[in-house]
């Protein structure tokens, strides 16, 4: 009698835990962010919503996301931001209070970053960046924002004139568009080179719609330096390249800021595109990430053409970070700002930890493209292979 | 300086871009000569003749030279669609030309943006590019790549076929007599419709070739058209609208200054020099160079 | 030459109604909707202006963007040395004293010409400010600590609701009707005494002003500015747009265009943003095939 009343008072109490307990594991995760899908940066976006797809898709195929133990679907709330930062804290307000996502991921390019951050700071929802590179993620309120990469201009000048003076550079030109990101650097770099005692022969800056370098070219050629620095954005890089070749502008090093880690660059240039230097800090060679080869490959396969070097890389591991953190804390705001600020990563780019907003692991680095490969050749803690010079 | 002023080099970078400049001005002109039509819409036009040439030499492996007649007509046969769908019948209420041009120049906006997105979202908008005809020939103290030759060639032969067929064939002339007095040219019994079909297929062909031949040199995604578009204009405008030969002219005066007055100054100054000299020249003479006066 | 008439009355009053009920629903129904509040409030005010110049005169200028940049250009840059509220109207009279530097010899250009050499201009004036950029060693700047949208929103109410009294009180006065006729027969209208180089000068200038107090207000939304994000030709674009949808021929027209506009990329533009500028592309096409005088034209036939 007794034992009947106990098998029920425990099927009742059974029964009774699954009503009070709502079906989480089944429910999906929504993760909120936007992009340019439209406007100036619609042909850069790309590079890192594809990098977010794959994540995604990876993350389901293998179960769920584990949020704190339990494994659920991963599903993107996203919009167009329309390449206009002020649009996209906008949205991302409307994600946070509307959509009610559960979580954020970053929006495309640095001007984007800087005005989310404002929105995450207010609403205290933590968000990991990516694709921000400018002095001026220093100036942003830590807390609810974090920046893993390390290609940041007050590093990347004295980096560069460190990784040129070990290589017997003496003397530079110097091509820059007149945009920010090249600018910056340029700020940086000059004085860099001139502490170096490296000579700067020439040092030009020219507009982003210029349609031929042959003047400019022609006076690299006359300053007979030995390495060329062009700080290009990708259309221009293009330009550049195209044209260096055609004026046998072959210094023993050439540098680009932006452009040779674009799919598309390696495509039209073929084995001319070999030995340009460029800005970034993952390659898939480098066998101490056993995540990195894995990546580049699942990428090809899934979207035909390769990872951007740069910014799919920086997309992924922001993903992978946000991963990691939501399987130790969940969901909880606070529990996840303070997994995030505190943890140590793993990553396609090796170990990732942060100091205040900023990677304090990931060191500036550069990648040379040798034989068709993106080899990391600076610092020498990292790189893959040795610098090639002419 | 004044060797590097006198270099072939220089020259034949004027050349490539003047060539260019030129051919992209043509085929606004024609259609702009003809029919009032302000194609905003042009620099969209080239930049799905690029997507051609690239799908063309991804799929096939072959020069895209060899795809150019194709390219050529599928521009055309755009040209001729729209005509059919949207021109014809705005052209034949006879309107005065200052509303059919105020209306071309949103109709054809309005296709702009529908043709970058559609082809966006065809193709996404990652940039595409390949290589193609990238020997560097060297010819004295001047080097020159193949590919920019063969823009430079392909692009001569058009204008000059272009120059020759408006001289010296029938529909050449009933074009031209088209452009400079429209309502002369009805009254002598040209076939306006027809002449107005061929004109506008002849100049989105020639845009769609240019962007075949750019296709080699640059990279290729859905928002590449709108600079050439400016570009366009700018030609056009100062050459005088609708006139041929002004815009060719004006295409590399162009290029001159974008070589050559670069050199002289600056490469920071290059946007500032074009721009400042297309406002001032606009300005000095309203019509542009060779255009008429109006009214 | 009379004085306030009952239409005057109707629309200064349905003005100030549209105004209060622009802000007042604004912050009543959110922060999401507060900013959509202020994207429309500001396409009102640039159409408007833009209408009382390239509306009335028939010139087409793709150079608004100019005045929206210069205002925009002067908040970014002296943001921590001047206070908001003397920039916004500086950035207005900065964008108006440019305009009427170069009215005289731009506005000798005529008809497609006139377009293009706007367009010129704006690019110029682009790649000059660019150029200053660089020789300040500034070429991005931030803003923080800039007022909040609420404060905003009022500032860009009260310039929609200025902008659409501006238009309807000019479209309404003798110096209107010159711009008109300016429109129908410039030659005609010079010999029957219409001072038309001045007033041509003058709604060129008078249209700059309220863009560029536009453009200051807006870059407060942005706590990073760049020259490239204010002087794009979209701007531009999209005024001229709106003001063909929603019909110029009085200051209703540019208030139904910024809705139209403004209620299609709301609906779509998030989710489907290609789609939405698809539909924008076509549904231009068709006004333009279908209904020439926009959405007015259409109110107007359905009335009348």
């Amino acid at each position: 009698m007794l034992r009947r009343h106990l098998l029920a008072a425990l099927a009742g109490t059974a029964a009774l835990a699954g009503l009070a307990a709502p079906a989480l594991a089944n429910d999906p995760v929504r993760i909120g962010y936007t992009i340019a899908r439209t406007g100036l940066f619609a042909a850069a976006a790309p590079s890192q919503e594809q990098a977010y797809t794959l994540w995604a898709e990876q993350v389901n195929a293998a179960g769920g996301l584990d949020v704190a133990g339990t494994m659920r679907p991963v599903e993107f709330v996203s919009y167009d931001d329309e390449s206009d930062p002020a649009k996209a804290a906008q949205l991302y307000e409307r994600l946070i209070t509307s959509d009610n996502v559960d979580l954020l991921m970053a929006p495309w390019g640095t001007p984007h970053h800087l005005n989310v951050a404002g929105v995450v700071e207010r609403y205290g929802f933590p968000m990991v960046g990516n694709t921000a590179a400018s002095v001026l993620i220093r100036e942003v309120q830590p807390g609810n924002i974090w920046f893993p990469t390390s290609a940041i201009p007050d590093r990347i000048g004295p980096e560069l004139a460190a990784m040129l003076a070990g290589a017997g550079v003496q003397r530079v030109a110097i091509l820059a568009n007149v945009l920010p990101f090249s600018q910056e650097n340029l700020q940086f770099l000059t004085p860099a080179l001139e502490a170096a005692g490296i000579e700067i022969a020439m040092s030009e800056n020219y507009p982003p719609d210029i349609s031929d370098m042959t003047p400019l070219l022609t006076q690299v050629r006359d300053a007979a330096p030995d390495a060329v620095l062009a700080l290009t954005y990708p259309a221009d890089a293009f330009l550049y390249a195209g044209q260096a070749r055609e004026l046998g502008i072959d210094p023993r090093l050439t540098f680009m800021l932006i452009g040779p880690t674009i799919d598309a660059f390696g495509q039209a240039f073929g084995p001319a595109a070999d030995g340009i230097v460029t800005l970034a800090h993952w390659s898939p060679e480098q066998a101490a990430w056993p995540r990195a080869r894995p990546f580049f490959d699942a990428y090809v396969a899934r979207f035909g053409q390769a990872p951007d070097y740069l910014d799919s890389a920086l997309a992924y591991m922001s993903a992978e970070i946000l991963q990691q953190a939501v399987a130790t804390a969940g969901l909880d705001r606070d529990a996840l700002r303070a997994a995030i600020a505190g943890g140590t990563f793993d990553t396609i780019n090796g170990e990732v930890r942060f100091d205040g907003v900023q990677n304090a692991v990931t060191p500036t680095a550069f990648v040379q493209r040798q034989a068709g490969v993106m080899q990391l050749v600076w610092p020498p803690a990292i790189a893959t292979a040795p610098l090639a010079m002419d | 300086m004044m060797t590097s002023l006198l270099s072939g080099q220089l020259l034949f970078a004027a050349a490539v871009l003047g060539a260019l400049y030129a051919l992209v001005g043509l085929g606004m002109n024609l259609v702009y000569g003809t029919m009032r039509l302000l194609n905003v819409a042009h620099g969209d036009l080239l930049m799905l003749g690029a997507y051609a040439a690239f799908w063309w030499f991804t799929l096939t492996a072959l020069s895209p030279l060899l795809a150019l007649p194709l390219v050529a007509a599928m521009g055309a046969g755009i040209g001729l669609l729209l005509y059919a769908l949207l021109f014809r019948r705005q052209l034949a209420q006879g309107l005065p030309p200052e509303v059919i041009e105020a209306r071309s120049l949103l109709l054809f906006f309005g296709l702009s943006v529908a043709i970058q997105n559609i082809t966006a979202y065809a193709f996404t908008a990652t940039p595409r590019a390949y290589r193609h005809l990238d020997t560097v020939w060297q010819v004295g103290q001047t080097a020159m790549t193949g590919n920019r030759i063969a823009a430079l060639a392909v692009a001569g032969v058009i204008l000059a076929g272009v120059l020759v067929f408006l001289r010296r064939t029938t529909f050449g002339m009933e074009i031209q007599a088209l452009i400079q007095h429209r309502e002369a040219a009805r009254i002598v019994g040209i076939d306006v419709g027809r002449v107005q079909a061929v004109a506008i297929a002849l100049g989105f062909a020639s845009a769609a070739v240019a962007g075949a031949l750019l296709s080699m040199t640059e990279q290729v995604t859905p928002f590449m058209g709108f600079r050439f578009t400016i570009a366009a204009f700018v030609v056009v405008i100062l050459g005088g609208l609708g006139n041929i030969r002004g815009g060719i002219l004006a295409g590399f005066l162009l290029a001159i200054i974008e070589i050559y007055a670069v050199t002289l100054f600056s490469s920071e100054a290059r946007s500032i020099l074009i721009y400042g000299a297309f406002v001032a020249i606009l300005v000095l003479r309203p019509q542009g160079l060779l255009g008429r006066a109006r009214r | 030459m009379g004085g306030m008439q009952r239409q005057d009355w109707v629309a200064l009053a349905a003005t100030l109604a549209g105004g209060a009920l622009l802000f007042w629903g604004g912050m009543a129904a959110g922060a999401y909707w507060q900013v959509v509040a202020l994207t429309l409030a500001m396409w009102i005010a640039l159409v408007q202006s833009w209408s009382l110049f390239s509306g009335l005169t028939g010139y087409i200028s793709l150079g608004h963007a100019v005045a929206y940049g210069l205002g925009a250009y002067l908040m970014a840059t002296q943001f921590r040395e001047l206070p908001v509220w003397l920039l916004i109207p500086a950035g207005g009279i900065l964008a108006g004293a440019v305009a009427l530097i170069v009215a005289v010899p731009v506005l000798r250009v005529r008809g497609p010409y006139f377009v293009i050499l706007t367009f010129g201009l704006a690019e110029l004036v682009k790649f000059l400010l660019l150029r200053l950029e660089t020789a300040l060693g500034a070429s991005s700047r931030l803003l923080f600590g800039a007022p909040g949208t609420d404060v905003l929103l009022a500032w860009m109410v009260a310039l929609a609701v200025a902008a659409t009294l501006l238009r309807h009180g000019i479209g309404r006065s003798r110096f209107g009707r010159g711009l008109v006729a300016i429109r129908e027969d410039e030659v005609a209208a010079e010999t029957l005494g219409v001072p038309v180089t001045r007033y041509k000068v003058i709604a060129f200038a008078l249209s700059c002003v309220i863009p560029g107090m536009v453009g200051a207000v807006m870059a407060l939304r942005s706590t990073y500015f760049e020259v490239l994000q204010v002087f794009s030709p979209t701007i531009s674009f999209t005024i001229v747009t709106m003001a063909i949808i929603g019909g110029s021929g009085d200051a209703r027209g540019p208030v139904l265009g910024a809705l139209f506009l403004v209620g299609l990329s709301e609906i779509l533009r998030g989710t489907a943003p290609q789609l939405y500028l698809i539909i924008m592309g076509v549904s231009l096409v068709a006004f333009v095939l279908f209904a020439p005088s926009g959405l007015l034209g259409l109110l107007r036939r359905k009335g009348g």
